[in-house]
């Protein structure tokens, strides 16, 4: 347990040292908050306010729903794309040479493989939890509808997604073994997770084909997840503000509270848990790479 | 002086290629032993197997009387391996890298710090421990590689080209603190290289070439074997050269002159003391019997 605590304080060291992995890692949520601030905010706002019909919101809660919407996408990509690039220290370690250095001592490749993972989620859970706590400060200034309850799901759903994000890189990364590789990798998640998604754009606004193909992403269950507690207390709101329940449905089902899989409505449970179910079934086929790894490993 | 590395038919393929055949040698405990050849000839593979990196195709492979396919852990334990590029995080301080790599091997609190003041004293890290390691110079570096290598106090320390890359000066630091661990801790030392001149100093040389051994024995017996000695003669006519009745090649300031061996040279000198007025007898250098054994000249021996 010594050698997986030292080996998982190296990797985290390493992570916060390593100013580029560090930076790299901030690029999709800074992106994020770059389009918001610029005109995401705004699109959302005039969308929200062209549907009310006459309907007047307080400023509270309409500053509430567009701050909940952009802290919702943060988080959500903020999980998988920090893990991503954190966990790029595995691939670093095979293309540095450092792994063999860490191999030829007799410890296990197992405890090399936990302590990769525990840094992962760890350092990650430390971005995310930074862009928690921002995001519940940027809440209370735009408009804080949060009920103790949503709070705890808020910091459950990181978890989750974090663990989601730890174990979709880990499988991804432990084929890569180059630079070039790390690269291309990190780019990529960088600029795609966050419309495959959902968190640039609500999937909504996509076209019915590409709707259905996302539907089998669990990534964007994991937005529609946060998006769904970030909001709850926004749409009671807008109920108690008079706002009709039909209406309150169809800017939930607009901005991706309402998830559809092909034409049926994905229930919040079930969203739930979907990601949980690809949580255990990605743990599962880590643990079956590290395994067949292991048994080649040498040849 | 029993061995400490004990290979028999060692073999190991990539597809076609035969990286490693058939090699069988043994290292003897102490000794600086060196492994030579130029690149892909099979050096690298072969530490690779032995450290249990790579898995072999075929033979046996004892360290310290251990059977790699049976104990590998307790055989990494008795290996300190320093790689040809330096393989620590640059990022951390030289302090923060012995650390984790020192719990590797188990050793954690008062036990890491206890053998932190030894490697101390053995190689002066103390003004480097609280530096990042990316902050040091090739030297500095290279000294941190070998404190990493000995960490646990292995029985062997393997160096993988340790001073390719550097400069001269700093390349004779390094064998510096090497020629000490031999000394004060009496490490088995087993050596890769380009460099001719490293061999030279070895205690017993292996040199390969595409994957087979095709000579070894101490630097005396290789020179012996497969090189000509030289007797250079200063300050004489080639009327005089040409007396000796032996190839000779004119110098600026005398005659180098090809002798079979010393024992012919000594009989040379016998036969014309007027001539051997002022001379020196060489032997032949490690380039020559690379050459003569490969038919190849390494990079490293021209420097």
């Amino acid at each position: 347990m010594k050698q997986i605590i030292s080996l998982t304080k190296r990797n985290v060291k390493l992570f916060f040292k390593d100013k580029s992995l560090f930076f790299v890692s901030l690029i999709t949520p800074m992106i994020l908050l770059v389009l918001y601030v610029t005109f995401l905010g705004n699109v959302y706002k005039d969308s929200l306010l062209a549907n009310l019909n006459g309907l007047v919101l307080s400023d509270k809660v309409v500053g509430g729903f567009v701050g909940a919407q952009l802290c919702s996408s943060i988080l959500s990509v903020s999980c998988v794309t920090v893990a991503f690039c954190s966990n790029m220290l595995m691939v670093q370690d095979k293309a540095s040479g450092a792994l063999a250095d860490l191999t030829v001592s007799p410890v296990k490749r197992e405890k090399l493989g936990i302590a990769y993972f525990l840094a992962t989620e760890l350092t990650t859970l430390i971005v995310a939890g930074f862009a928690l706590v921002a995001s519940f400060v940027f809440l209370a200034i735009q408009g804080w509808f949060l009920s103790f309850t949503d709070v705890l799901l808020l910091i459950l759903d990181v978890l989750l997604l974090t663990t989601f994000g730890t174990l979709l890189s880990s499988i991804v990364n432990s084929f890569l073994s180059t630079q070039g590789q790390i690269s291309a990798v990190g780019t990529m998640v960088s600029s795609g997770y966050g419309f495959i998604s959902g968190a640039y754009m609500p999937l909504s606004q996509f076209g019915e084909g590409l709707r259905k193909v996302l539907g089998f992403f669990p990534g964007t269950y994991g937005t529609s997840l946060l998006r769904n507690h970030a909001m709850r207390g926004v749409f009671s709101e807008m109920q108690e503000q008079g706002m009709p329940a039909q209406l309150v449905e169809e800017v939930k089902t607009a901005f991706d509270c309402n998830l559809y899989f092909f034409e049926n409505k994905v229930e919040l449970w079930v969203t739930f848990a979907v990601i949980l179910g690809t949580v255990a079934v990605l743990f599962a086929v880590y643990l079956l790479i590290m395994k067949s790894q292991n048994a080649k490993r040498g040849k | 002086m029993k061995n400490i590395i004990e290979i028999k038919n060692l073999k190991k393929s990539f597809g076609e290629i035969r990286a490693v055949d058939d090699l069988t040698f043994s290292v003897r405990e102490g000794e600086l032993f060196a492994f030579l050849g130029e690149n892909g000839a099979g050096k690298s593979t072969t530490i690779s197997i032995f450290c249990g990196q790579l898995q072999k195709d075929g033979g046996q492979v004892w360290i310290d009387g251990e059977n790699l396919d049976e104990n590998l852990n307790v055989i990494k334990s008795k290996l300190g391996v320093v790689f040809q590029n330096s393989v620590l995080d640059k990022q951390l301080t030289v302090y923060e890298n012995l650390e984790h790599r020192a719990s590797l091997y188990g050793i954690f609190g008062e036990e890491f710090k206890k053998r932190m003041d030894e490697l101390n004293g053995l190689l002066e890290l103390d003004e480097l421990l609280n530096r990042p390691l990316g902050k040091l110079s090739g030297g500095q570096r290279r000294r941190i590689d070998i404190a990493r290598a000995l960490i646990h106090e292995p029985k062997i320390l393997v160096l993988d080209e340790p001073t390719t890359g550097l400069d001269p000066q700093t390349r004779k630091s390094v064998w510096e603190v090497i020629e000490k661990l031999r000394k004060e801790k009496g490490l088995t030392v087993f050596l890769t290289t380009h460099y001719m001149e490293e061999a030279a100093e070895a205690d017993y040389i292996v040199i390969l070439d595409r994957g087979k051994i095709c000579a070894e024995g101490t630097p005396l017996a290789l020179k012996n074997a497969y090189v000509k000695d030289f007797i250079i003669l200063y300050n004489v006519s080639e009327e005089q050269a040409k007396k000796l009745e032996r190839p000779y090649l004119p110098l600026r300031d005398g005659y180098k002159i090809e002798v079979e061996s010393v024992c012919v040279a000594t009989k040379l000198i016998l036969s014309y003391p007027e001539i051997f007025v002022d001379y020196e007898i060489m032997k032949g250098k490690m380039d020559d019997v690379f050459l003569s054994v490969t038919g190849k000249t390494l990079e490293g021996g021209k420097v």
